[in-house]
């Protein structure tokens, strides 16, 4: 070994050893923070500090201290001589021979496969007990008890007069906070910008209509004042109040379920039933 | 001195000697493209080793509770158990955040990891015969990492990941006949649901890891078993495979690199904010947040949702809503497509054969065309679930760029794919030895599809040397004259106790290439026989043998260094 | 487009004024032009040469500016102390930019503006911030959906957006919730008060990460969520990992 290469190999050497102490470092750097209740940066940094130094030193080790390559191994083949690979496809498959051997395997078969199917209906518990399945329970909402009045998120009702064409208010019915189909919006506007009749009867330019967008269910919270148009962040669809909520762009398809609304005796708003068909994304049987 | 007590020590109970020189000898081809299963491999190391730090600490219930820990606009909040367990553990668990963090990161590298393993299996043609069972694994493994991935942000129960989860509930509801069925089932009922936390906690933290874990075990004894596949250069045939020895050369690559990838996590996870759900806030089905992505790894399909119509039809009546097409249908097929896909071209191929050789991409330009074209398709997908993104940046309307990525999403594969092709041909018809020196004449040899003719069925030249060392074992070895200043020397990974077995496995490695005597490598000569009297008897047997195991050791640590 | 919406949304907001008295939130009398006649004169000095050409050289509006006859103190300051007024040039939406004025000149020119026509629209809001926690809900409830609930910024229809609200003063978000520029809704004092209208304030500084550690994880990447942690992903950690295998494995086959 030459002096050239010995010096290499020196270098080497010192660098991996720099590198495993300067792990090191890291190491206590990362437990004095710990320690101090150091902040998630300098935690972040002294760990990768230290492995960094492990994976600097091990590569070093890998590439100038030990030959790489070099080597052959002989390969076998993938399959075992014919002959052997018969005697294995026989002896496995000994038990079932002969013809009625081979029926009690097929029975085996259908008496294993039906306990399969048989366990699959245990799934059904996994629809949470006691609740009924989705085709009546996606039909309906909170609000089809009829009368409730809408309330704001924070559970304050909402009086017709506090509704301007300038803000949408988000409600919910009144004892049904944070249900999961019911949000719904207000908003106060022009009759005669109409270009086709909302879905649900509303009151004095007053209309209300369901939050959840018609294509996956997002709220669709962004209200654009002056256009009327509603626009939902998830998959940009747009959907135009004064033309009863019709999707414009976007993928949806629908547009939103109206909520028939009036005002009570004491100003407050009250829904008079449910959405105008059901809330939300679409479904096989999906009136 | 440790390290040797400790293995006489596990010698003494497990006799271990045979097997594991044999298991240290096993050779592994070098090339870098072939540690990208590795880094997937420790990124999972590192998502378990978090993780559990993490579950110690995590409340999977929507049960509400009071929050009272030290981030200050959610104080004295009443908020779901998942959430605020969620922020305490960003907030009052010392190196909580640096831990979840991490925890996420990982996951982003661990999918783009399986992403650049399964790209080069597949441009290699390495999921050829005998290797589709692993491929089927590794294409299971990936099903499962996305379903971890998905499942793991969307536990904290914040606004930005319940808005996904509200996007999967209407995928699954979409599916005609059972989609109502099967969305009541998978999350507990209407959404949003109680058991839908606790339930993804479960198949997050147990279910699939432990299928994880099992998969990636199988996946590995299968490749211990068949060998790895290797590129065709000198040296290396059907027959053989050429590289580094496990121990010392892979050994401490394949650690130096699981370092690494815990150093990458960690710094990504203490430097770069990810997923402030304290910032998102609790989640609400009346609110929203703009913009609104999933992780890169789900946003194929968030893409494919903003491009495809409106195009909900009813069939007798019953509707069957769009997000069916872009959400299940495609899913359905793109999995559907990566599972078939090796029994596909080897019917379209017509191959029967075993493989051992990889493909250069360009030697099989219809798979590079068709790959390229996938790869570009997704991606251009997962842009466009960045459109308002780029709308907002570029002051565009989100609209126009929807236009433009639908455009894309059809046109760039298309094109981007039959370029591949092309290109691929002209390298395969001349003699550039990659893309960029590619000359005008290969690119016309190309559309001809010519061909460079093969070489003749072995190099010439080529001998095998087998000799002995230290009068007890036998060594092969393969040389090859290269042109250059050196030959082309591969030294068997083992030695054989006989001449014969020797020869028998060069043989079998080389098939073809005549066998003759040859010198030990240098530095391995044996020493003059010393001049004092000899012992007689069994008893200098003994001690000759002893005395040539010290000179074996001490000229083996010479010649290592 | 954008002076389309514009004269819409500011017809819209005078229309609204002029239903019947229990909608409009009452109209405050336009603040008197404190100081000698000199500030008036400056207000109007300065409303000339800067508005005057588009707006009309008694605000009643021309071809290429709306009407600010009515728009109120808080809008002319909104629009002024933002930058975003007088348009440098023909943007879609106006963005938010350096002030082309000082304090004083913008008190002089909204003091002078606010008096054209007979005056109306909504004052100057005084905000004290305060009540965090109030804030944030409030702020997730109406603002999240067009603004993030980062506070970043988000996109509209048409091209326009919601912008970033890391450099926004109290005030300044104060007067955005009344008057609603451009696409925004305006929150009149029924629907948010004074005291949640403070509350958002304290919690938008919160955002800005006044008092509270709100990017405690590291770089925000621009509060822009996974699209940027993704991006991150690749070409940070995996392309160092890549450089990595390429170090530790062998190029040549």
């Amino acid at each position: 070994m030459n002096g050239h290469r010995r010096r290499h190999i020196r270098r080497a050497e010192l660098a991996a050893a720099g590198a495993f102490l300067l792990a090191a470092l890291g190491a206590v750097g990362f437990a004095v923070g710990y320690a101090f209740g150091a902040q998630t940066q300098l935690e972040g940094v002294a760990l990768a500090v230290a492995f960094a130094g492990i994976a600097a030193g091990l590569g070093i080790w890998a590439r100038r201290l030990v030959p790489a390559g070099g080597h052959v191994e002989e390969h076998g083949g993938f399959a075992s001589p014919e002959l052997a690979a018969e005697a294995l496809a026989d002896r496995v498959t000994e038990p079932g021979r002969g013809w009625r051997r081979g029926v009690l395997v097929r029975l085996l078969g259908l008496a294993v496969g039906s306990i399969g199917l048989a366990l699959l209906f245990p799934l059904r518990s996994l629809i949470a007990p006691r609740l009924p399945g989705p085709t009546h329970t996606l039909r309906h909402t909170p609000w089809r008890s009829g009368g409730l009045r809408l309330v704001d998120t924070t559970g304050r009702p909402v009086r017709a007069d506090e509704v301007t064409g300038n803000d949408i208010v988000v409600v919910y019915p009144e004892g049904h906070v944070g249900a999961g189909d019911a949000p719904a919006f207000v908003v106060r506007l022009d009759p005669s910008r109409f270009s086709a009749r909302p879905p649900a009867a509303g009151v004095g330019g007053i209309v209300a209509y369901s939050l959840l967008c018609t294509h996956a269910g997002c709220a669709v919270g962004l209200y654009e004042q002056g256009t009327g148009q509603m626009f939902c962040p998830c998959h940009q669809s747009v959907f135009d109040l004064l033309a009863g909520a019709r999707p414009v762009a976007g993928p949806a398809s629908r547009p939103l379920p109206g909520l028939p609304i009036t005002v009570d005796s004491s100003g407050f708003l009250r829904a008079t039933g449910d959405f105008s068909s059901p809330p939300g994304p679409g479904y096989w049987s999906r009136p | 001195m440790i390290v040797r007590r400790l293995v006489r020590l596990l010698d003494s109970r497990l006799r271990l000697s045979a097997p594991v020189r044999r298991a240290m000898a096993k050779v592994f081809p070098d090339h870098w493209t072939f540690m990208f299963g590795e880094i997937a491999l420790y990124s999972f190391v590192a998502l378990v080793l978090t993780g559990t730090f993490l579950a110690l600490f995590f409340e999977p219930s929507t049960t509400d509770r009071v929050y009272h820990g030290s981030y200050q606009p959610l104080h004295g909040k009443t908020i779901s158990a998942a959430y605020a367990s969620t922020v305490e553990l960003s907030f009052d668990v010392r190196a909580g955040l640096l831990v979840r963090q991490a925890h996420h990161w990982a996951a982003l590298v661990f999918i783009g990891a399986i992403l650049l393993h399964l790209a080069r299996i597949f441009f290699t043609g390495a999921f050829r015969k005998p290797r589709e069972i692993n491929w089927l694994v590794g294409v299971t493994m990936l099903t499962l990492a996305l379903l971890n991935g998905f499942t793991g942000y969307s536990m904290p129960d914040d606004l930005l990941s319940g808005t996904g989860l509200r996007i999967a509930y209407s995928v699954v509801e979409s599916i005609p006949l059972l989609g109502g069925w099967l969305a009541f089932l998978l999350f507990g009922g209407e959404f949003p649901a109680d058991q839908t936390v606790p339930r993804m906690f479960f198949a997050h933290v147990f279910l699939v890891p432990a299928a994880l874990a099992g998969l990636i075990t199988l996946h590995m004894l299968i490749l211990v078993r068949q060998k790895h596949s290797q590129f065709p250069a000198p040296g290396r045939n059907e027959h053989n495979v050429v590289g580094s020895r496990l121990w010392p050369s892979y050994t401490l690559r394949t650690l130096a690199l699981f370092a690494a990838v815990l150093a990458v996590t960690f710094a990504l996870g203490g430097l770069f904010q990810i997923n402030p759900v304290w910032i998102y806030g609790p989640y609400d089905p009346a609110r929203a947040t703009s913009p609104a992505q999933p992780d890169w790894y789900v946003a194929w399909e968030e893409g494919a949702l903003r491009l495809f119509p409106a195009a909900d039809f009813r069939i007798f009546g019953y509707l069957v809503p769009s997000p069916f097409f872009p959400g299940v249908v495609l899913g359905a097929l793109t999995f559907l497509a990566l599972y078939a896909w090796p029994f596909l071209e080897a019917r379209v191929t017509g191959e029967r054969t075993a493989h051992q050789l990889l493909d250069r991409p360009r030697d099989h330009p219809a798979r590079l065309g068709v790959g390229v074209a996938a790869l570009l398709f997704y991606s251009v997908l997962v842009g466009a679930a960045a459109d308002d993104v780029f709308a907002r940046l570029l002051r565009v309307p989100v609209t126009s760029l929807v236009w433009t990525f639908r455009f894309l999403a059809l046109g760039l594969p298309l094109a981007g794919g039959m370029l591949a092709y092309y290109l691929a041909r002209a390298l395969r018809a001349g003699s550039a030895p990659e893309f960029a020196e590619l000359t005008r004449a290969d690119l016309h040899r190309g559309a001809k599809d010519d061909r460079v003719p093969g070489d003749g069925d072995g190099p010439p030249a080529a001998r095998i040397e087998v000799w002995q060392e230290f009068g007890l074992v036998w060594r092969w070895r393969y040389v090859e004259p290269t042109g250059g200043a050196k030959d082309l020397e591969l030294t068997s990974n083992i030695d054989y106790p006989s001449e014969q077995e020797a020869a028998k496995a060069a043989r079998a490695a080389y098939p073809g290439v005549p066998i003759g005597p040859g010198r030990p490598p240098p530095g391995l000569e044996l020493p003059a026989a010393p001049a004092t009297r000899r012992l007689g008897g069994p008893l200098a047997r003994v001690f000759r043998l002893a005395a040539w195991l010290v000179v074996l050791r001490a000229v083996r640590r010479s010649r290592s260094r | 487009m954008y002076r389309a919406r514009r004269v819409a949304a500011a017809t819209a907001v005078v229309g609204v004024l002029a239903l019947p008295a229990g909608f409009a939130p009452t109209p405050t009398p336009a603040p008197t032009p404190s100081g000698a006649p000199a500030t008036a004169d400056r207000g109007r000095l300065l409303f000339e040469q800067s508005c005057a050409s588009c707006h009309g050289p008694a605000g009643q509006g021309t071809q290429r500016g709306p009407s600010l006859v009515g728009v109120g103190p808080a809008s002319l300051d909104f629009q002024l102390s933002t930058g975003r007024m007088p348009l440098t040039r023909e943007q879609r939406q106006p963005e938010r930019g350096k002030p082309a004025f000082s304090r004083a000149d913008i008190r002089a020119i909204v003091d002078y503006a606010s008096t054209l026509g007979g005056g109306g629209g909504p004052a100057i809001p005084s905000v004290h911030p305060t009540n965090v926690q109030l804030g944030q809900s409030l702020f997730l409830d109406n603002c999240a959906a067009c603004h993030s609930a980062a506070g970043s910024g988000g996109a509209l229809t048409g091209g326009q957006f919601a912008p970033s609200l890391a450099k926004a003063t109290p005030t300044q978000v104060a007067e955005a919730i009344r008057v609603g520029p451009g696409l925004m809704p305006a929150f009149p004092d029924t629907v948010l008060d004074a005291r949640e209208v403070n509350a958002i304030a304290e919690y938008v500084r919160a955002l800005q990460g006044r008092h509270t550690d709100t990017d405690r994880g590291g770089l925000p990447l621009g509060r822009i969520g996974p699209v940027t942690e993704g991006l991150v992903g690749w070409a940070v950690g995996l392309l160092l990992l890549v450089l990595v295998v390429r170090w530790l494995g062998s190029r040549a086959r």
